[in-house]
This record gives structure tokens, C-alpha cells and sequence, in this order.
């Protein structure tokens, strides 16, 4: 397996909700450079992974390793200051900010002028604008025409839903991470939309260098994407390996499909 | 009040029973905030002013039917119709509040509804200030039904009904702690067995999905605010007829200790808010009683502050998982 | 890096022939688009608002405040002017934590008044200890930041509503502390009791006092433009971003690595160190501080400051004050003079021909209102004669007619009060309703107007005043939440 270290790690994570088992003893890993896809139907624990990766839940027991530091406890905002960021498959923008600065507004972990600098413009807090002004135009022109020109200065609420997923995409990569956790990119978009994702996911490892860890349902993506597949049921980890071992998994077949789609 | 060098065991008895009758109070004026918050999330800064008018609802029945010197039906009744006219009222003013006030701001940003619940508050102060003046009211309840109430001879409200080494209950606080158990009762059997109980649970739970099983959640939620606008009203006639003043700015106070009760006890809870209401109360008597009358709003205050510190979600509420 | 320059091609749609149009982007932004710009008067303040850089409003604001004590006598500049600018200040202050950082902080009038009386502690004849303004006006505004620091701790493990009725609290726990507890140092009572703070000493410049109202009014415009100044850097720097984030959804900004706990505390603090300035400038200018200045009548109206010119906008706020201040001095009570009331019926008739379509419609109301008139003056009539007896207020050749009118009764006691209180429900309500309702009840409330205006004896202006903020905050939050200058705040889509 794993010559090196890997970039990202679950040792043996478990947490549950009262009686429920959400995650159960998962053990994952991603290296660098990888597009490892999460997939399993639905509440199997995909978006729970993200939430204990991100410190918003705390796993009950387990280790979470990021470049070999156990990132369990820490405050979400820390984790994402260390190089971990995600989307939301539910869609967190900040509506009544401008698509600009909506991503500026990431970039508040690796800026460090104080208010004081602020409000008198002394030169640090100058610059670091500067700087946010031409990461987030660098950003947002990621995605070509789609987040191009006039709508940087539009309210976020005015974006369409595709676009709305884009933005997330770029908000998380304001964030200056090393991998990026992507919640369901694909949903609610359409068949030509899906294409032009499959492509940009690509082009964020190629172009964007980051490492990938995203969960999708939609299967054209998860074969365009990967070089690993995970899935998970029940919070339990039920196979893992190359799109096509996944695929044909019998356990992923029945996990999906129910016992007589296996038979 | 000097500081009892000796335990004084009248005076802790005489600061127990204020205390409890105080907190049955409270905790009447708690439900109306807990339902509320349970089931829109808001919190309705316009509540302790409906409580306020509840208390002059009771002193505009009274003084229409003759005044507390003279009363032209017997004191049974008038203390009936009373609370019966205060409820009702309270009731239909917790519905129209909730109906011009809250229902435009369903789906508004959460600081909008508090905002104008705030208005709603603020408005309903002055505007009492304004019909009735800035002066005390008194209900003059320890006059009411004597024989003499020009010699100011007691009435049979103060008579004792129990007394516990030396301290007389008296009968109004005997109806205050009787009619606040029989309301809980209602109000228990009201939620756990009806229909309109289990609807209001359900929207509690989650308003899309009780509307799409076909609950009618407005009125559900108007209704809601009528049972808890009507407890408020029955807690300020009760406020009256223990204390016999009422004023315009009482309803401020009191739904500060109100709403401090529902935190105490767990906002959203029912036994919470009365077990609440009690904390709060004896509290404040006994601060009172043994601090000084200044210091029994602060006693209350710091209370509050430590339960939000230690035990965000109450004595008996629950913690919400928060879903991402 | 892939920079604007070489931008990727948009891979071909399948309905290329025949592209959908709904749910595009371009039709999505075009459609917010129109919506956002109305038409109408807000519409238009929107649209200049919009276009007026942030400079040149300052320039015009501090052109025309510098102007007023050429024009106005003393009174007047303490009144409009003085008043107004604190007011600007206190409403920059809580716009910080209400507008950027979405946290409602209903104990803020306390700030204000811990301000002023540490101000009048350390520089009156209280203690007799009289530091220059250079030395004490920092050190209340670092102290009443750090109040707020210690008061905002709780909240970092409280929801929105929680902290809202906490500060609610301490506002009054503050109140009863000045004015009940009013512990004794030093051989006599902090507070001062119910009597307060007196003689307390003016701000001074480097040693030279501030004494006169035109010194004292530019020393309060000269801090009220810094402030201006420095909040708008800070609101466009990284600190200002994160504060709207957060407003927007917390559990995105603190995924976003802002650290939303901090952040908070930092704007809790910052809106109780402006709100601490302001109370240094108030004690000095009034020379006298008791609880009563800083009760719940002074945060309605900070709210009311705030919320009128739309929440977050640093425009908003000044306009605000103005247009808050302003009528808050007019709407002292004087007697109907003939030019009033004409005046009045004129803006009534006015408001109506803008408002009211179509013109038959409007046709309808008018004269439904002069017939529910004399239908109601004759019913009163009948019912006692004492119920028209009051006498109208001489004056040009309405008299005759408005007194066959209105009804004006003679010693109904709080009759105008009752009156005026129905008249500001059913404005209310009016905002609610629509179609034939709004029709049908729109004379009743306009002869209401009349006869309030017309009995005019509303007895406390104050408590009137109040009320009407009471209902503005209603009104503004259920009819057009955003002010007058704000954009339709989107929650969830």
C-alpha cells in the first residue's frame, strides 16, 4: 500500500448520534495528489465524514491525521487554516455578500493585518488587500466565462444554482488548501454542466494542485474523476479500490440496489 | 432588611411561600415564552407586556363592576370574570400580535422578528402608558369583599388558610398556586392528548414537514400564541390580586424573570418552564429577604447567566443536534 | 495559475438549437436584476446611492453639517445638531454588531451609559478628579470595550436570541445598579442615585474647553467624521468581510477559517467602545447624567436609527439619525395653526393622489372619507351632545365645515389618547392588507387622522413619540425590513 505518508488520514474513526452509529470504525486515506471519490447511498455517512474531517463533529474515538498531525479537537476554522477545505452539498453561500467578496472573504485565515491596520490603512492591511483582490479574480477565473466580469460585483443570490456550486468551489479554494473536500459538486446541475465539472475537477488537481476528496452520486462522474473509489453503508467502509472493482462490488450492488439486484 | 444574625425560621418560611407563589408566576409567564420559542424559534420580547395588560384587563373589570370598595357582585365571581375577561383578551392579543407582527416575518432573516417583536413591546408600553397614566392602579385586593373597606378592615382574601409555624398562607395565595396547578394540568392533558396538541408538537418539530402532512401550521401556530397569551393574562391578574398595583411597565421586568425562567428550566419544556418559574422565584425572595430588595433583579440576572454558562440548554431540556 | 487571459471553452450544450432560457444564468441575473431596480422614489435613492462614491458622501454630509451653526441659534444647534450627531455615533456603533456582525445586543444603551458616567466619574466635581479629555476619553473607550468583551463571553456558546435577552438584562440590571444599588465609595454613592452625576466638566481640546455649542458641535462632527472614516476601511477590510460572513451563516464562515467566536466578541466589543465615545461626548455636552438618559426609550430609538436607513449601510445610519432626530424635534405638539392644518390636509390629499390607484379609487376614498365624516360626527351627535361639544380651533374658512365634521368631544378624558393609539393600528394595519379591504378602511383611518389632528391634545408627546417608534420598528421590519436604503436582504432560497 502506501510507500509514503499519506497527505490525509481516518484511523479507526467511530462516532455515533444517541443509538445511531454514523461512522463506525472508518479507516481512509488520501495522498497527495489523488481524486479519491466517496460514494454510498443515501445516509450512509458520506457527509458525516466531511463533518468530522472539518471539525464540526468530534469523532467519539479514532485519530484523523492531516501531514501526520492529529487534527481531532481542533476548531473548524484551525483545520481549514492547516489546508483543509470543503463545499457544502447544501449550499452555505453568503447570499447578501458579492460574488467577490464572497471569496475574499476566505481568504481571512492566511491574512493577518489587525483591525488597527484596518482602519488606519496602514501599509500591511493595504497590500493584503491587494493581494485578496487578485486571489479571488485568480479564483473565480478558474471557471472561465461562468464567473467572469460583471458578475463579481453581483449579491450571491442572484447566481443560478450551477453557478452557486462553482462559487462554492472557488470560496473553498480562497482558503490557500492543500486538499479540497467537495460535497455532492454535481447535484442539481445539468447534463452538460455535469460535463464541464468532471473537467474542472480534473483541472484542480492538474492546474490548481490540489488533492481531492469528493463525494458524488452521480456514477459518469465518480468514472470520469477517480483514480480510487471508497463506499461506504451504514458508516461502514464496504469496498474500496478502482472504479470498476467498486462498480462491480457485489456488497456495493446490494448496498444500492437491495439484496435481489446482487442475486 | 438587616441581616438575621440568628436563623429566623418565620421569615424562611414566610421568603419559601412568597417564593413559590412569585414562582408560579413566573412560570405561567414562562410557558408563554417556551411554547413560543419552541415552535417558531422566537422569542417573543412582546410577552411580558401582553401579561402586563392582562393585569389592567382584571382592573378594568373590576372598576367597571363597581371598584374593590364596592363591588356590585360577590367576590367569587368577580374574581372568576376577572381572570376569565384577562384571559380572553391576553388570548386575542396573542393572536393579533402574532398575526401583523410575526407571520409577515416567517421566512425573514431570524433578527427581523425579534426586531419587531421589540416594537411590538415597546409600542404595547406606551401605549398603556398613555391610557392609563404613569401612576400605580391598585386592585386593592386585601380590601375586597370586607365588610368595612372604608376602615380598610381585611377581606377574606388575607384570611389564613394553613399556618405553618406562625405564617399565615393566606387564601389568595391558596387560589393563585391553585388555579396555576390547574392550568398546567389543562395545559398537559392539552398537549399530550388533543388533536391541536399533537399538531402543535409536530410543527414544533418541523413546520415544513407538519404543514405537507396537511397541518394547518398558521393556526397552529395562532393558536399557540393564544393559550400562551392566555396564561399570561391569568399570571397579571394573578400579579394584581397579590400585589395588589399595576402599572405600564411591570410587563418588562416581570418577562425578563419570565423568559429567565423558561431558559432555567429548559426553553421548549413545559415542566421545565414551571420548575423554572419556581427557581426564579424563591430566587428572588429570598435575595430579597435577605440581600435587599435591590439586589433581587441582579440575583436573577446572575442566574440566568449561569445556567447559559454551565447548562445552555436548561434543567430538563435536551440538547439539539445541529444537521449540517 | 490560470489567469483571465486564457479562458477555457464552455463545452457545447445539447439543446443548443433551442437553449432553455429559464434557469440559465444570464436570465436568472437578468430577472434579479430588474427586480432589484424598481421604480419609485426608494428605487431611485437606491440607484443615486448606488452611483455616489463613498467620498464624495462624506464630502456633502460634512460640508452641509458644517454649515448649521450659521444658521441655527443655540437651542436649535444643541437640539438638531448635536443630538443628531450622537445619534449618528451611537447608530455607527450598534450597526457594527446589529448590521455587520448580525448579533442583536439589546444591552447597548448600557455601554452608552457606562461611557457617561465613567467620563463624568473621572472628569466632574464628583470626586472632585478632573482629567483632560485627551486622557480620559481613551481610557472609557478601552474600558467600556472591555465590558463589552466580558458581557459578549457568554454569548460565544449562546445562540442569536439568547444573547439578545442576556444583554437585555444587563441593560436593565444596569439601570437598577446606577440607580437603586449606587454603592458607596469613597464617603458617597458612585451613581449619585436617581440624582445622578452634576457638573460634570466639557470636553477639552489639549487643555482648552470646549464650552460653547459651536466648539462643542465641531468637536463632535470633527470625531463623528474620523469614526465615519476609519469604519468604512474597516468595513471593506478583511475583519469587515468576516463580520458579514458570519452574519450570513456562521457554520460557513467558521469553515471558511474565520474564527467566528472571536469575531464576535471583537464587533461586541468594538459597537460597546463607540457606543462608550458617544457617552463621553453626551455627559459632556448635558454636564449632567442620571439612568433615565439611558433607559429603553434611547435603545428603540438607536434601533430605530439603525434599522430606518437599512441595516449595515454607514449612509443608512446618518440619514437615519437625521430623518429620526429631526422629527423626533418636530413632533412637539403645538397647537393647529390655520397654515398647519391646511398643511396637513394637503400632505393627507397628497400622499393619497400618489399612493392610491386607480383614480376612481381614489375618487371612493375621498368621498367616502368626508361622508363617513358627517354620518359619524351625526351618530355622535345623537348619542351626546358632549360627544361634539369641544371647540375647534378658530382658523381660515375650514372652521365652520371641520366643525360640522370631526368629532370633537368635551371633557372625554383621554379620549385623543385612545384615539391617537387606534389612529397608529390601524395605519398598521392598513400596510397589511390589500385590494378592496384596504379601500374600504381607508377612510375610516383618514377621518382618525382628522380627529386626532384636530383634538391635538394627546396628552404626553413623549409616550406618543415612543409609540409611533414602537410601530416604525413593526412597520419597517414586516413591510420593507431593508430601509430605506438597503437592497432585499435574501435568507435561505
Amino acid at each position: 500500500m502506501p510507500e509514503k505518508e499519506p497527505l490525509f488520514e481516518l484511523r479507526d474513526v467511530t462516532k455515533t448520534f444517541g443509538g445511531l452509529t454514523v461512522a463506525d470504525r472508518l479507516n481512509l486515506h488520501v495522498d497527495e495528489g489523488e481524486i479519491v471519490s466517496l460514494i454510498g447511498p443515501n445516509g450512509a455517512g458520506k457527509t458525516t465524514v466531511f463533518n468530522l474531517v472539518t471539525g464540526l463533529y468530534r469523532p467519539d474515538s479514532g485519530e484523523i491525521l492531516f501531514e501526520g498531525r492529529n487534527i481531532v479537537g481542533l476548531a473548524p476554522h484551525r483545520i481549514t487554516q492547516l489546508g483543509i477545505a470543503r463545499t457544502f452539498q447544501t449550499l452555505r453561500l453568503f447570499l447578501n455578500m458579492t460574488v467577490k467578496e464572497n471569496v475574499m472573504a476566505a481568504a481571512y485565515g492566511h491574512t493577518r493585518s489587525t483591525v488597527f491596520e484596518a482602519i488606519f490603512r496602514l501599509p500591511r492591511a493595504r497590500r493584503e488587500e491587494r493581494e485578496i483582490s487578485q486571489l479571488a479574480d485568480e479564483k473565480l477565473a478558474f471557471f472561465g466565462q461562468r464567473l467572469a466580469g460583471y458578475r463579481h460585483q453581483q449579491q450571491a443570490y442572484n447566481l443560478s444554482y450551477a453557478n452557486r456550486r462553482r462559487l462554492e468551489i472557488a470560496r473553498a479554494m480562497a482558503t490557500n488548501p492543500r486538499l479540497l473536500l467537495l460535497d455532492e459538486p454535481a447535484a442539481g446541475m445539468n447534463p452538460a454542466e455535469t460535463l464541464e465539472l468532471t473537467e474542472l475537477i480534473g483541472r484542480l488537481r492538474s492546474e490548481g494542485g490540489y488533492t481531492v476528496f469528493v463525494i458524488e452520486h452521480d456514477m459518469h462522474v465518480v468514472e470520469g474523476i477517480s483514480d480510487r473509489v471508497v463506499a461506504l453503508d451504514h458508516g461502514v467502509k464496504i469496498a474500496e479500490g478502482s472504479y470498476e472493482q467498486v462498480a462491480t462490488d457485489p456488497r456495493v450492488i446490494e448496498a444500492y440496489l437491495g439484496l435481489q439486484g446482487a442475486a | 432588611m438587616p441581616l438575621p444574625l440568628a436563623f429566623n425560621e418565620e421569615l424562611f418560611i414566610q421568603l419559601l411561600v412568597n417564593g413559590v407563589t412569585l414562582g408560579s408566576l413566573y412560570g405561567l409567564i414562562a410557558l408563554g415564552y417556551s411554547m413560543v420559542y419552541g415552535i417558531l424559534k422566537l422569542l417573543n420580547f412582546a410577552h411580558g407586556d401582553v401579561y402586563m395588560i392582562g393585569a389592567f384587563v382584571g382592573y378594568g373589570v373590576l372598576t367597571l363592576l363597581g371598584g374593590p370598595l364596592s363591588p356590585n357582585i360577590a367576590i367569587a365571581p368577580l374574581i372568576v370574570l376577572m381572570f376569565l375577561a384577562a384571559m380572553l383578551a391576553c388570548g386575542l392579543l396573542g393572536v393579533v400580535i402574532e398575526r401583523f407582527a410575526y407571520r409577515p416575518l416567517r421566512d425573514a432573516p431570524r433578527i427581523a422578528p425579534l426586531i419587531s417583536a421589540l416594537g411590538v413591546s415597546f409600542f404595547l408600553q406606551n401605549s398603556a402608558l398613555l391610557l392609563f397614566g404613569a401612576q400605580f392602579r391598585s386592585y386593592d385586593s386585601f380590601v375586597l369583599g370586607s365588610k368595612n373597606p372604608e376602615f380598610f378592615e381585611p377581606g377574606p382574601l388575607t384570611d389564613p388558610v394553613f399556618v405553618v409555624k406562625h405564617v399565615n398562607i393566606q387564601l389568595i395565595q391558596v387560589i393563585v398556586l391553585a388555579t396555576t396547578a390547574g392550568l398546567m394540568v389543562a395545559l398537559t392533558v392539552l398537549v399530550a392528548k388533543t388533536q391541536t396538541g399533537k399538531a402543535m408538537r409536530a410543527t414544533s418539530y418541523d413546520r415544513e414537514a407538519a404543514a405537507m402532512m396537511g397541518i394547518d401550521t398558521d393556526r397552529v401556530i395562532a393558536s399557540t400564541f393564544f393559550i400562551g397569551s392566555l396564561l399570561a393574562g391569568a399570571a397579571g391578574v394573578m400579579f394584581g390580586l397579590l400585589f395588589s398595583q399595576v402599572f405600564h411597565f411591570m410587563g418588562f421586568l416581570a418577562g425578563l424573570k419570565g423568559f429567565t425562567a423558561a431558559v432555567v428550566g429548559g426553553i421548549g419544556s413545559i415542566p421545565g418552564a414551571m420548575l423554572g418559574g419556581l427557581v426564579v422565584g424563591l430566587a428572588e425572595s429570598f435575595a430579597a429577604g435577605y440581600l435587599g430588595g435591590r439586589w433581587s433583579d441582579l440575583t436573577v440576572f446572575g442566574i440566568l447567566i449561569l445556567v447559559l454558562l454551565i447548562r445552555p440548554s436548561g434543567l430538563l431540556g435536551t440538547r439539539a443536534i445541529q444537521k449540517v | 495559475m490560470n489567469t483571465g487571459g486564457d479562458i477555457p471553452e464552455v463545452p457545447g450544450r445539447p439543446d443548443e438549437r433551442e437553449p432553455t432560457r429559464v434557469g440559465v444564468d444570464e436570465w436568472v441575473a437578468s430577472v434579479e436584476d430588474r427586480r432589484e431596480h424598481g421604480r419609485g422614489i426608494t428605487a431611485l435613492a437606491r440607484r443615486i446611492d448606488a452611483v455616489v462614491p463613498p467620498w464624495a458622501r462624506l464630502a456633502v454630509f460634512a460640508g452641509i453639517a458644517a454649515t448649521l451653526p450659521f444658521w441655527m441659534d443655540r437651542g436649535e444647534l444643541f437640539a438638531y445638531g448635536i443630538f443628531t450627531l450622537i445619534y449618528i455615533l451611537l447608530g455607527l456603533g450598534l450597526n457594527i454588531v446589529v448590521g455587520y456582525a448580525g448579533l442583536l445586543d439589546l444591552g447597548y444603551v448600557a455601554f452608552f451609559g457606562f461611557g457617561a458616567y465613567f467620563y463624568a466619574l473621572l472628569s466632574s466635581e464628583h470626586y472632585g478628579i478632573h482629567w483632560p479629555s485627551a486622557i480620559s476619553i481613551p481610557i472609557v473607550v478601552v474600558s467600556t470595550a472591555l465590558l463589552g468583551l466580558v458581557l459578549g463571553a457568554p454569548s460565544r456558546r449562546l445562540l442569536g436570541d439568547y444573547l439578545a435577552i442576556v444583554t437585555l438584562f444587563f441593560g436593565q440590571a444596569f439601570v437598577v445598579f446606577v440607580n437603586a444599588a449606587n454603592p458607596t465609595v469613597h464617603g458617597q454613592g458612585l451613581t449619585g442615585g436617581p440624582n445622578g452625576i452634576a457638573d460634570i466638566d466639557p470636553n477639552d481640546l489639549f487643555g482648552y474647553d470646549l464650552t460653547t455649542r459651536r466648539q462643542q458641535y465641531y468637536f463632535i462632527l470633527g470625531v463623528v467624521v474620523l469614526v465615519l472614516i476609519g469604519l468604512y476601511f474597516l468595513s471593506e477590510s478583511r475583519t469587515g468581510r468576516a463580520w458579514r460572513a458570519l452574519r450570513e451563516d456562521p457554520l460557513a464562515a467558521e469553515a471558511m477559517s474565520i474564527p467566528v467566536n472571536r469575531l464576535k466578541l471583537m464587533a461586541f466589543a468594538f459597537g460597546a467602545g463607540i457606543a462608550g465615545l458617544a457617552g463621553c461626548m453626551f455627559a459632556a455636552v448635558l454636564t449632567a447624567v442620571t439612568s433615565g438618559n439611558f433607559a429603553l426609550p434611547i435603545l428603540i430609538t438607536i434601533y430605530a436609527v439603525v434599522i430606518l436607513g437599512g441595516i449595515g449601510s454607514l449612509t443608512g445610519v446618518v440619514i437615519g439619525a437625521v430623518v429620526i432626530n429631526v422629527s423626533f424635534q418636530f413632533l412637539a405638539p403645538e397647537n393647529p395653526q390655520t397654515s398647519a392644518r391646511i398643511l396637513f390636509y394637503a400632505v393627507i390629499v397628497l400622499l393619497l393622489v400618489a399612493g392610491v390607484r386607480p383614480w376612481w379609487r381614489l375618487g371612493v376614498v375621498l368621498g367616502g372619507t368626508v361622508v363617513f365624516g358627517f354620518v359619524a360626527h351625526a351618530i355622535a351627535g345623537a348619542i351626546s351632545a358632549s360627544w361634539t361639544d369641544g371647540v375647534v380651533v378658530e382658523g381660515g374658512r375650514l372652521t365652520g365645515a371641520i366643525s360640522d365634521w370631526v368629532i370633537i368631544p368635551a371633557g372625554h378624558e383621554h379620549f385623543a389618547n385612545a384615539a391617537y393609539i387606534t389612529l397608529v393600528v390601524a395605519i398598521l394595519t392598513l400596510t397589511r392588507i390589500h385590494g378592496w379591504w384596504r379601500t374600504v378602511l381607508l377612510p375610516p383611518t383618514l377621518y382618525l387622522a382628522s380627529i386626532v389632528w384636530e383634538t391635538s391634545f394627546v396628552e404626553n408627546p413623549a409616550v406618543a413619540r415612543w409609540i409611533l417608534f414602537g410601530a416604525l420598528l413593526v412597520f419597517l421590519m414586516t413591510v420593507r425590513p431593508q430601509g430605506l436604503l438597503g437592497t432585499p436582504r435574501v435568507e435561505i432560497v
